[in-house]
């Protein structure tokens, strides 16, 4: 009985010990990391093959890629773009690229280029213009019908390896960074 | 005693276990089940209207088949299909196809769901789906999204209504194909789409 008693508590606190430490956000420092970047003042345009391109995982740098697709019209994305904001500036030097995807219309880069700008965001933003957008939500991920905000990891191979669907939940986003950013090549 | 306090504590130790492994599975949004495949039956379910009358969606349901249709009173998506939304209940009633709106957005009640029909000019019925439970069923995600079901209530057409959010750059009007091939006793050959569309806000 008492060895039964020793074994289970073992897990009971390996589990909590693990779940603690997974969902543990890293030592904030935001103004130092975010001084390496300038704050994002435009927004280029892309097509379906631009996109291609800048999700295309470099064999040389091979860092993960984290991706969050929005529009301005969208509330909830407007409402998760400032912890988006702090998880570019925490994450920036510790091995994590990022890629901003607005959706809006063509006529209203304005009014997103107003709202990275006053977001005081430092990632790459990008608009995608496309006619249909169907070729492009399936490029990104079978298993997208376009519901937004929507969020992505893809790991150094350039895999989906996290999605999420609608307002981004901070802890888990940095717990799935944290160990594709921690993943040894 | 000695045996009994191990057992609480044994008991205690597998609670702790089971709520761990709860909270670290990180229930997201995207824990939503996946949604029927074409061709499965769809049960038939029951939901009140925006005035708290309950329906079935058989009882709404034309003798040719039903548009189930999950819109929003504030996403901008949404609202930009009113008028295609309403033309198109319009345009299939006479050919014996119902469109049914469902609205799943826990943050729009029944009298918000009321007075937007109104004011947008929406006539056909709009039923109030309060804590998601059918577009749980249907793994419905995003507004506008539409569901085809022919008159046996099977599944033929998941997805979007058309290619474009402004009418101008519409060059693919899914949904009216589908619906023609059905009436037309023709397997739907394009049987769902991806668009851009607002998240369904889901009871956390």
């Amino acid at each position: 009985m008492r060895l039964l008693l020793s074994i289970v508590l073992a897990v009971a606190f390996g589990v909590i010990a693990a779940q603690s430490q997974s969902s543990q956000a890293p030592s904030s420092n935001t103004s130092q990391n975010g001084a390496l970047a300038g704050v994002a003042s435009d927004i280029t345009v892309v097509d379906l093959d631009g996109l291609k391109k800048l999700l295309q995982r470099d064999p040389k740098e091979a860092r993960p890629l984290l991706v969050n697709f929005w529009a301005t019209w969208c509330d909830g994305c407007r409402e998760e773009f400032p912890d988006l904001v702090k998880i570019d500036d925490d994450y920036r030097t510790k091995g994590l690229s990022f890629l901003s995807v607005t959706v809006d219309e063509l006529e209203d880069k304005r009014l997103a280029v107003s709202f990275i700008q006053e977001m005081k965001a430092k990632m790459p933003v990008v608009l995608l213009n496309v006619a249909d957008k169907e070729p492009a939500i399936h490029t990104i991920d079978m298993n997208w019908d376009g519901a937004l905000p929507a969020t992505f990891i893809f790991d150094r191979t350039g895999a989906v390896v996290y999605r999420h669907f609608g307002k981004i939940k901070p802890e888990e986003l940095r717990a799935a960074i944290d160990k594709e950013v921690s993943r040894k090549q | 005693m000695k045996k009994q306090y191990a057992v609480s504590l044994l008991v205690t130790s597998l609670v702790v276990i089971a709520l761990a492994a709860v909270a670290g599975s990180g229930r997201t949004d995207n824990d939503i089940p996946a949604p029927p495949t074409i061709g499965t039956v769809i049960d038939d379910f029951k939901l009140p209207d925006a005035d708290g009358k309950e329906h079935s969606l058989k009882s709404l349901a034309g003798s040719k088949g039903v548009v189930i249709m999950f819109i929003a009173t504030k996403c901008p998506v949404s609202n930009a299909y009113n008028d295609r939304m309403e033309k198109l209940a319009q345009d299939y009633k006479a050919k014996g196809i119902n469109v049914v709106g469902i609205n799943s957005n826990n943050t729009e009640p029944a009298g918000e769901v009321k007075s937007h029909a109104a004011e947008k000019g929406l006539t056909f019925t709009i039923l109030k789906d309060d804590g998601n439970k059918i577009a749980d069923r249907l793994g419905a995600t995003r507004t506008p999204e539409a569901y085809v079901l022919d008159a046996n209530m099977k599944l033929v057409y998941h997805g979007r209504i058309d290619n474009s959010q402004k009418t101008e750059g519409i060059t693919s009007e899914d949904l009216r194909e589908a619906l023609n091939e059905m009436l037309a006793g023709k397997a739907v050959t394009k049987t769902g789409g991806a668009a851009f569309g607002c998240t369904i806000k889901r009871v956390s």
